[in-house]
C-alpha cells in the first residue's frame, strides 16, 4: 500500500513538472518598425488625420504564403509611424493614404507599379515611403484674430502629383476649428469650422491661389483653439490632405 | 458460476436487440421523406426560407440588424430623412452587434435552398409537375434575394450553387471558396431570378397573398437588383482586384447599359398585373388623396402590394408604433417619436411657400417672421403625400391636433420679430424672452389675456430631454390610426410590411430608362417619354404638381421623386448607397429642423428654420460603400480577401 502511494506520489510529481515546464506562448511581439511616409516633392511628411480614416501602414508577412491576411497599423498625424510590437518576420511593407498608391493595378487587375519594401524584421527596421500627395495644403502667412473675434486663415493648394489618374477636381476644401491639435474630418468644432464643397471645377480654380477662409458660427470662445485646413479630390478611397495645425493664442 | 452464466446471457440478449434496433432511423429527428412527401412538409420549409429572407422590414436597423426587435435606430435617422435622439451620426451597418450573422446567416440560407433544389426532384413523384417546378422556382428566388443581400453590402461573395459536405478527416482547403467577381454574383442574382420567372406561377398555389412569391414577385426584385448593378456599374469609384485578377468591387462601366435594360424589362412585366392604389382616390380631393395614400399601407386588399411580411401575434411581431407615435400619444412602454423627418427632406415637397433656393420661406421681405394663426397654416397647400407621410406641426392624428412647439416668445412683437439667430447660426437659442420646458411636465405660462398655455407642445420640443419631435415633425408613415394607444407596445403590432410595391417597380423602370437614354440607348419605346409618363402617375397620386416636359428631367427628378414616394420604407439607405451619393449628402452635414414658437405677444405663430440643435454631424465615409468582411469569415476561410479601407 506505501508503495502504491509513492508511485502514484511520483507520477503527480512527474506529470505536475512536466506541465510547467511546457510553455507553449510566445514571447509577446517586442520588434519595431517606424517611419515616415514622405512627400517626395517637398521631403515633408505627408499631413493626415488620426483614427482610421488617414494613413495606414499596411504588413504582408509573406515568409509562409503569397495572398496573406493583410495587418494594419495606423499612422501619427503627422505622418510618421511607430510601432513597437511586432513579431519578428518576413514583411512586405506598404503605405495606404491620400497619395499615390504605392500599389497600383490597372482597369484589369494587372500590378502596375509596386513600390512597397520587403524587410526581415528583427528588433527595429526605419522605413520611409517616397509619396506624392493628391493635393499639398500650405499655409500663407498665420491664422488672425479678427475684430469679431472670428479668424481668418489663408492657405496655397497646390497638387502634389502628375500622375494622369489622380488629377480629379477638388471637391472640398474644409477649414477645422478645435481645441485640440488633433484636427481633422474626424475631429472638429462643427459651430466654428468652415466646410465648403465645390462642384464641377470651381475648386479646382482655386488651385495655386491665396484661398481665404473665415470661421463661421460668430465670435470664438476664449480657449485653446487650433486650426487646419483640410482638401480632397474624388479618388481612393475620398481621404483630405491637411497641413500643419496651427494654434494662435486669443487676443 | 451459474449466475455468470444467466448475466452472459441476457448481456447477450440485450445486445442482439440492441442491434437490430441501431438500424432504423432515429425517430426524433426529422428525415427528407418526411419533409419532402406531403405539401405540408414542403410548406414547414418554406415557412423557413421566408423566415430567413434577408429583408429590410420592421425589424431592421444599420446598428441592429435584420430581424430584431428593438429600433431605436432607426434606418432614416442614417439617411438624412429623419432625427432620432438615438442616432447621432452617418453610420455604416454595425454586423459586430447584429443578432442575425449577415455571412455565416446567409450562406446558411443559401444552403437550405441549395438543399432543397437537390433534394425535391427525387420526390417529385409525390407531386404535381406545376407543383415541384413552383416549390423549385421559389428555392431560387430565396436565393436569389439572399446573393442581393450579400452583394449590396460586401460586393462579390462566394458563390456556393450546391451544399458542401465535409467528411472528419479530409482537407478543408476545398471549402474555403474565393470570393467571386462583383459582376459574376449580380450576374448570379440576375439567373435565380430568372429561373424564378420561368417556373412560378402567377399567383402562388399555396399563399396568394403576396407573402410568398410569384413570377411577378420574381421580376419585381430583378427590376430592382439590375438597377443596382446597373448604378453600380456607372458610378462606383472604388475597386478591388483579387490574385487572379477578378474584380471584388465595381462593375466595369460597360456593363451598365445591360444591367439598365434588365431592370426595364423585367419591370414591364409588370405592366397592367399591378396598379397604384386608388381606392380613396379622388382628382379634386386633397384629402381623399391624403388618405388613399395612408390607406395604401394598411389595405390587405391592395392592388399595389407585390411582395410582404406578415407578421403574427405572439409568434412574429414588432412595435413600430411604440417606438414612432408622437409623443402625446406616447404607449405604456414609454417608447415614441424615435422617427422625426428632417426639414431638408420636408423641403423635397411641393406646396409649401419657399425661398429662391428651395428652403422653406418662414421670414417676410423686410427679414422678419412671418405670422399665422394656427402651425398648420403654412402647409395649408402641402402635397397630400407628404401629409401622410409626415406629421406637419399641428396636423390631427388617432383624433388629436399634434402638437409641436419650441417655445413662447415673450418679446415684442409690434413692428415684427426678427429672427431669435442670425441667419445659419449654429448656437442655442438665446433664452431672454423664451420659456422653454426641458420635458413633458410643463409649467404653464401666464399669457397677456391671462389665459394659461404650455411653453412646449404636448409632443415637444423638450429642451431637457430629446423624447419628442425634435426636429419639429414625426413620422406619419406606416403608422396605424386605429391602434389604442394602450396596445402601442414593443413587440405587440402584427401590421404588414410592404416590401414590394407597384410605385417602386415603376420607380425602377423610370430610372432605369433615364439611364439607358443617358447611356445612347434607343429601344422600342421612347425612354424619355417613358419616365416622363412614370413620373407624372407617380404625382398625380401623390397630388404633387405634375412635371411639364419630358425635356425639364434630370436624373434628380428622378431620384427625388423615388425618395419622397418610398421615404421611411428603409430604401432610401441602399439608394444613396448604390447613386454613391451618400458621401456627397453626408459630407459634414447638420440636417435642418422646423422649430415653430408661440408669440404670447402677437398672439399668433411663426417658425424658425436652422440646423439641428445638437449639432450632430453627419459625414458619410467612402469605404462604406462596402462593408467590411467580417473579421471572422476571413478566419475560417482565409481566401477571403477584405474590401478596401478595412
Amino acid at each position: 500500500m506505501k508503495k502504491l502511494f509513492y508511485y502514484t506520489a511520483f507520477f503527480l510529481a512527474v506529470i505536475a513538472l512536466n506541465s510547467c515546464s511546457k510553455i507553449d506562448n510566445y514571447p509577446a511581439p517586442s520588434d519595431t518598425i517606424n517611419g515616415s511616409t514622405i512627400d517626395e516633392g517637398t521631403g515633408a511628411t505627408v499631413q493626415t488625420e488620426i483614427g482610421g480614416g488617414g494613413t495606414r501602414v499596411k504588413l504582408l508577412e509573406i515568409s509562409y504564403s503569397a495572398n496573406p491576411t493583410p495587418e494594419y497599423f495606423q499612422s501619427m498625424q503627422d505622418g510618421t509611424f511607430n510601432d513597437d510590437k511586432i513579431f519578428a518576420a518576413t514583411y512586405k511593407v506598404s503605405v495606404e493614404g491620400p497619395f499615390v498608391p504605392l500599389v497600383t493595378t490597372d482597369n484589369t487587375g494587372t500590378v502596375t507599379a509596386d513600390s512597397s519594401q520587403t524587410i526581415k524584421l528583427t528588433s527595429k527596421a526605419t522605413l520611409n515611403f517616397k509619396v506624392q500627395p493628391f493635393l499639398r495644403v500650405q499655409w500663407v502667412g498665420k491664422p488672425v484674430f479678427n475684430a469679431d473675434s472670428t479668424v481668418t486663415v489663408q492657405v496655397k493648394i497646390t497638387r502634389g502629383t502628375n500622375n494622369a489618374n489622380y488629377q480629379q477636381d477638388i471637391t472640398d476644401i474644409n477649414l477645422y476649428v478645435s481645441n485640440t491639435q488633433y484636427d481633422g474630418n474626424n475631429n472638429y468644432d462643427p459651430r466654428y469650422s468652415k466646410l465648403v464643397s465645390y462642384s464641377g471645377s470651381n475648386g479646382t480654380a482655386l488651385l495655386g491661389q491665396v484661398i481665404t477662409i473665415t470661421t463661421t458660427g460668430g465670435a470664438l470662445p476664449q480657449q485653446d483653439v487650433y486650426f487646419r485646413v483640410g482638401a480632397r479630390i474624388n479618388a481612393g478611397l475620398d481621404e483630405y490632405n491637411y497641413n500643419t495645425p496651427m494654434s494662435v493664442t486669443y487676443p | 458460476m451459474k449466475r455468470y452464466n444467466y448475466t452472459l446471457l441476457i448481456t447477450l440478449l440485450v445486445s442482439l436487440m440492441a442491434c437490430r434496433k441501431l438500424n432504423i432511423p432515429p425517430k426524433n429527428i426529422i428525415q427528407d421523406p418526411d419533409v419532402f412527401s406531403t405539401p405540408a412538409g414542403i410548406q414547414a420549409y418554406m415557412a423557413r426560407l421566408y423566415s430567413e429572407l434577408p429583408i429590410e422590414d420592421f425589424r431592421y436597423s444599420p446598428q441592429r440588424g435584420l430581424n430584431f426587435f428593438w429600433i431605436i435606430s432607426p434606418t432614416p435617422a442614417t439617411t438624412g430623412e429623419a432625427l432620432s435622439r438615438d442616432q447621432t451620426s452617418s453610420m455604416q451597418e454595425a454586423f459586430g452587434s447584429w443578432s442575425w450573422d449577415i455571412w455565416g446567416g446567409s450562406y446558411t440560407t443559401i444552403r437550405d435552398c441549395d438543399y432543397f433544389i437537390q433534394t425535391l426532384p427525387s420526390y417529385a413523384s409525390n407531386f404535381s409537375t406545376a407543383q415541384v417546378n413552383a416549390w423549385l422556382g421559389e428555392a431560387y428566388f430565396v436565393r436569389g434575394m439572399t446573393y442581393f443581400a450579400l452583394v449590396k453590402r460586401f460586393g462579390g461573395v462566394p458563390i456556393v450553387n450546391k451544399t458542401l459536405n465535409y467528411t472528419v478527416g479530409t482537407s478543408t482547403d476545398e471549402l474555403k471558396i474565393p470570393r467571386s467577381s462583383e459582376q459574376a454574383v449580380w450576374d448570379q442574382v440576375a439567373s435565380d431570378f430568372d429561373f424564378a420567372i420561368a417556373n412560378l406561377p402567377a399567383i402562388n398555389g399555396d399563399d396568394g397573398d403576396g407573402s410568398r412569391a410569384n413570377k411577378y414577385v420574381a421580376a419585381a426584385f430583378e427590376s430592382r437588383a439590375m438597377l443596382y448593378a446597373g448604378t453600380i456599374a456607372k458610378y462606383n469609384a472604388t475597386t478591388l482586384f483579387d490574385g487572379q485578377k477578378n474584380q471584388l468591387c465595381g462593375i466595369p462601366v460597360s456593363a451598365a447599359n445591360g444591367y439598365f435594360q434588365k431592370s426595364y424589362n423585367a419591370a414591364v412585366m409588370l405592366d397592367g398585373i399591378y396598379s397604384l392604389y386608388l381606392k380613396s382616390w379622388s382628382s379634386t380631393d386633397k384629402t381623399a388623396q391624403y388618405q388613399n395614400f395612408v390607406n395604401l399601407f394598411s389595405d390587405a386588399g391592395s392592388n399595389e402590394s407585390i411582395f410582404v411580411r406578415e407578421y403574427q401575434y405572439p409568434n412574429s411581431v414588432h412595435g413600430y408604433d411604440a417606438y414612432n407615435v408622437p409623443r402625446q400619444l406616447i404607449g405604456p412602454n414609454g417608447y415614441s417619436s424615435e422617427v422625426n423627418p428632417t426639414l431638408n427632406f420636408v423641403e423635397m415637397f411641393g406646396g409649401i411657400p419657399k425661398n429662391s433656393d428651395g428652403t422653406i420661406q418662414t421670414l417676410d421681405a423686410s427679414g422678419r417672421y412671418i405670422l399665422f394663426n394656427n402651425t398648420m397654416d403654412l402647409f395649408a397647400n402641402a402635397e397630400p403625400r407628404l401629409r401622410a407621410t409626415v406629421i406637419l406641426p399641428g396636423d390631427a392624428f388617432k383624433g388629436q391636433n399634434i402638437e409641436i412647439r419650441r417655445g413662447i416668445y415673450t418679446g415684442p412683437a409690434t413692428g415684427g420679430i426678427n429672427p431669435l439667430l442670425p441667419a445659419g447660426s449654429k448656437s442655442q437659442y438665446p433664452l431672454t424672452n423664451l420659456v422653454v420646458s426641458a420635458t413633458a411636465s410643463q409649467t404653464s405660462y401666464t399669457l397677456p389675456d391671462g389665459s394659461l398655455m404650455n411653453p412646449a407642445g404636448l409632443s415637444g420640443i423638450f429642451t431637457g430631454d430629446q423624447t419628442c419631435a425634435i426636429s419639429g415633425f414625426s413620422v406619419r408613415k406606416w403608422l396605424n390610426p386605429n391602434l389604442p394607444t394602450s396596445q402601442v407596445l414593443e413587440n405587440n403590432e402584427t401590421q404588414t410590411w410592404i416590401e414590394m410595391r407597384y410605385a417602386e417597380v415603376l420607380l425602377n423602370r423610370a430610372e432605369a430608362a433615364f439611364e439607358l437614354n443617358s447611356g445612347g440607348q434607343k429601344g422600342t419605346a421612347d425612354y424619355t417619354q417613358d419616365a416622363f409618363n412614370i413620373i407624372n402617375q407617380i404625382r398625380l397620386r401623390a397630388g404633387a404638381t405634375l412635371l411639364t416636359s419630358s425635356g425639364s428631367m434630370t436624373i434628380d427628378t428622378i431620384r427625388i421623386e423615388r425618395r419622397k414616394e418610398l421615404a421611411f420604407e428603409n430604401k432610401t439607405y441602399w439608394d444613396l448607397k448604390r447613386w454613391r451619393t451618400f458621401s456627397k449628402e453626408q459630407n459634414g452635414t447638420i440636417y435642418r429642423i422646423l422649430m415653430p414658437f408661440y408669440s404670447s405677444e402677437a398672439g399668433k405663430y411663426f417658425f424658425d428654420a436652422r440646423t439641428d440643435e445638437r449639432n450632430d454631424v453627419y459625414t458619410y465615409d467612402p469605404r462604406w460603400y462596402y462593408e467590411q468582411i467580417p473579421q471572422g469569415a476571413i478566419s475560417k476561410s482565409p481566401n477571403l480577401v477584405q474590401n478596401p479601407g478595412y
